[in-house]
């Protein structure tokens, strides 16, 4: 037993002389926590940090965007990333703690109706998206399609992803109960490729060649078209601070990075839209 | 008869119980045997020379003569590729060949300026290189070749005029050449569909070959690079040779999937122009432009990652669960063997201690997402932010019920003679619990705790909130690292699942990291067999 945990003691004593001598000595910190879907936006605007600012440490955890915004208003995370705006209620309880919510828009991103590349159905308008939803078109031929039942993929209830489309699409209209919900745009995607019958929403950085997005009442998603808001389902993905930040910190740097062209490139090569033309 | 009955039960017994041997064998492969088979090629697989241009880029590895040189050749390779793609985007990216001749034009005024060129004469040579270069333009921009090639000839006849030579509208003048020469296998009213197919292709060489020249260089790390796995380099190479298209074979029915070469003679949508030659150059020298080779990558475990998990390895991640699990054992043995030692030892055997019991019991049944509320709700609120300390607690938590119904076990097994003859010889309860019952109960509580151990290190749910992140640095070993969250690989795996899209692109990575966790429980396990069997042998007396 005794020489086991000399054993262990060795390792970590090892493993810490390794990193003392990586010289890793954090002075500015940075907790980011929210949205899945802006996770990787703040992912790489960290790995550019990394050598724009080598003394900075940046954690990121993607809880979605409701605990994000609940952790800002508990003073735990310095930014909240969320893909929807603060609802009333979370506002008025950030108020009551002290905490004041200052919204920067980091990036737009589309909500695209994606269907299985074998079907033929070119275009829908929102409202037959909705009534798909609804349960009252079940089979694509009642659209243009071919005949066969639509299998209808959607993203859990908790996700920005979700609420974005529930307002912009459903209009607060109920879903049918066959819906199936997923949790993540990954799952959605591999729903989507592997099922020929199926409709399913996700950002526009998870279009590929595997599934075929729709035009919404004629509007092919693309990134004039959701900078601009012509495409119907657009919308902003936002960080919260408390309060603007100190100019000069790292934490105002980090939440104006996207306007730099280097952060626009990052948005952009993310899948995301960058807010302004560079 | 009743014997006959009684061997006939025995024997179907024998081959059923064999047979769910045989079948639990068989699921436990099924299941193993993909979760490896897949999860090594993140270590074993064909490294190209983009993977060591990575690992000397980002990780200082590897020697860099031999990386020069071997970067040289492939880029010999590689260069008629380029050229051929240079000379093919000439007749079709116009935008840029505009702004081109917009800069050379303006630079021949500074030129003109820079000479001292009398004002008259300074006014009437712009306005003629505004005309040639306004013909240009119009060359550009129109689609019919008839009326295109005429332009072109008569700026080409002005290269011979002397005004021009020897400044900036000789290189003007020599674009339009270059044009004339660029468009003779395109068909300029299909320019627009050409443009679309090109850049699916830039995209695909992309990928291949990483940033194309003149190209700057990416921020992000992953796009820095090109294919760095023999797979990866295959993949990229069907898609771009093979177009994917979805063609409705009849009215009514669903489209149908063909694939079709893009340099295809007759349906392929560069047929006939000058870019056809690049696919089968790609195609056949492949290897020479990327020089795949085994490579074992051992230091996928003790690497860092780029974020989503792209290039790089589990380092931090083994670290992260190593340091939670440890921790959280001896946060949980101690007050858990002290539990159990009172339980069996102390306690009568009242109402209370039933309730106890029966609590502890229940303890263990549930979910762990409850503990991770917990955690988040209490250890976090106390310490202040999520970090290793609260999650390490969280999972001290989850593992204590199991530690105690184990320990509990274990010393009531512990023979009452060991004890009696203990206490004979004149030890208090108290030094025979310690010499006597504990050393004797040892392997049982050991069990317990590797039972634990690979909970611990396996759970997600309970330090989800409580200290687990999907990006952030090294604990730093300096300072106060317990105070700082820490990746882990259970959180990790879950992240790479359903976090990013650059995860659906690293099937090797998901399936690496899931392989990492099990080899990584099956290592503690190991270890702590080896000491319980060790301690046993001990016990005996051998």
């Amino acid at each position: 037993m005794k020489n086991c945990r000399t054993g262990r003691g060795a390792i970590l004593v090892g493993i810490a002389v390794l990193l003392i001598a990586a010289g890793a000595n954090a002075a500015d910190k940075l907790q980011i926590d929210g949205s899945t879907t802006v996770g990787p936006i703040a992912d790489a605007f960290a790995e550019a940090f990394k050598s724009l600012h080598p003394t900075c440490s940046i954690t990121v955890s993607k809880t979605g965007s409701g605990d994000g915004v609940a952790s800002l208003i508990d003073s735990r995370c310095s930014i909240a990333m969320a893909s929807r705006f603060m609802k009333e209620a979370e506002f008025k309880n950030a108020v009551n703690n002290g905490v004041l919510p200052v919204a920067h828009v980091v990036a737009m991103d589309g909500v695209c109706v994606v269907l299985h590349p074998s079907n033929p159905v070119q275009a829908l308008t929102t409202d037959q998206v909705r009534d798909i939803y609804a349960g009252k078109i079940t089979n694509w031929n009642q659209v243009g399609g071919v005949n066969r039942p639509i299998v209808i993929i959607s993203r859990d209830t908790s996700s920005g992803t979700y609420e974005s489309f529930n307002e912009l699409v459903m209009r607060k209209e109920k879903m049918a109960a066959g819906v199936e919900y997923v949790n993540s745009n990954p799952q959605a995607h591999a729903r989507v490729r592997s099922t020929e019958g199926a409709i399913g929403y996700v950002g526009l950085g998870f279009l590929d060649r595997y599934v075929k997005t729709v035009k919404l009442n004629g509007v092919a998603p693309s990134r004039s078209t959701i900078a601009r808001g012509i495409f119907p389902v657009s919308r902003p993905l936002f960080l919260f601070t408390n309060g603007y930040p100190t100019l000069g910190s790292m934490t105002h740097a980090f939440v104006t990075f996207h306007l730099t062209e280097q952060g626009q490139e990052i948005i952009e090569s993310k899948g995301f839209v960058p807010r302004t033309e560079y | 008869m009743r014997t006959k009955l009684r061997e006939w039960t025995n024997h179907s017994f024998t081959t059923l119980s064999s047979m769910t041997i045989l079948l639990m064998a068989a699921a436990l492969l099924l299941f193993l045997l993909p979760m490896f088979s897949k999860g090594l090629t993140a270590v074993f697989f064909g490294g190209t020379v983009e993977f060591r241009k990575m690992q000397a880029e980002l990780f200082k590895r590897g020697n860099p003569e031999t990386l020069q040189r071997e970067m040289d050749s492939t880029q010999q390779a590689r260069a008629e590729i380029f050229a051929l793609l240079e000379r093919f985007s000439r007749g079709i990216d116009t935008a840029q060949l505009e702004s081109d001749a917009k800069t050379l034009f303006r630079q021949y005024g500074d030129e003109l300026r820079f000479r001292n060129v009398p004002t008259e004469k300074f006014i009437e040579l712009r306005q003629e290189a505004r005309r040639v270069r306004d013909r240009l333009i119009e060359a550009y921009e129109n689609t019919d070749k008839d009326e295109v090639l005429p332009i072109l000839e008569e700026i080409t006849n002005l290269g011979s005029s002397p005004q021009f030579v020897g400044t900036s509208m000789e290189t003007l003048i020599a674009m339009a050449g270059d044009y004339r020469a660029a468009i003779r296998g395109v068909d300029l009213t299909r320019r627009p569909e050409y443009a679309a197919a090109l850049e699916a292709v830039k995209e695909q060489l992309r990928w291949l070959f990483g940033p194309l020249p003149g190209e700057s260089i990416p921020a992000l790390a992953m796009y820095r690079f090109g294919a760095t796995r023999r797979d990866m380099m295959e993949k990229h190479i069907r898609y771009l040779i093979w177009q994917e298209r979805w063609i409705e074979q009849e009215p009514g029915k669903p489209l149908v999937k063909t694939l079709v070469r893009r340099d295809d003679p007759e349906t392929g949508v560069f047929a006939g122009t000058e870019l056809v030659p690049l696919f089968a150059l790609v195609e056949e020298n492949a290897d020479a432009m990327l020089n795949p080779r085994f490579t074992f990558y051992w230091q996928y475990f003790i690497d860092d990652s780029t974020p989503g998990h792209y290039f790089g390895g589990v380092g931090p991640e083994i670290l992260g669960t190593l340091l939670l699990t440890l921790l959280a054992i001896l946060f949980a043995v101690p007050p858990g063997i002290i539990s159990a030692a009172y339980l069996v030892e102390y306690a009568g055997d009242n109402v209370v201690i039933k309730v106890i019991r029966t609590c502890i019991n229940t303890l263990a049944g549930v979910p762990s997402i409850v503990y991770g509320l917990f955690g988040l709700a209490f250890f976090v609120t106390v310490v202040g932010h999520p970090s290793i300390l609260t999650a390490s607690m969280t999972l001290a938590l989850l593992i204590l019920p199991v530690v105690i119904r184990a320990s509990e076990e274990a010393i009531r097994s512990v023979p009452q003679t060991y004890r009696e003859a203990s206490l004979a010889l004149g030890s208090g309860k108290f030094r025979t619990f310690t010499s006597v019952t504990l050393p004797a109960a040892g392997p049982g509580i050991l069990t317990g705790i590797i039972l634990s151990l690979s909970r611990a290190a396996g759970e997600t749910a309970p330090i989800l909130f409580a200290g687990a992140v999907a990006l952030g640095p090294i604990p730093d070993f300096t300072g106060k690292w317990w105070l700082q969250p820490s990746r882990a690989l259970s959180y990790g795996c879950y992240d790479i699942t359903v976090g990013d899209k650059l995860a659906m692109m690293v099937p090797h990575n998901q399936f690496g990291m899931v392989m990492t966790l099990i080899l990584l429980v099956l290592t503690l396990n190991i270890t702590a067999i080896v000491i319980r069997s060790h301690m046993s042998r001990k016990l005996r007396g051998s």
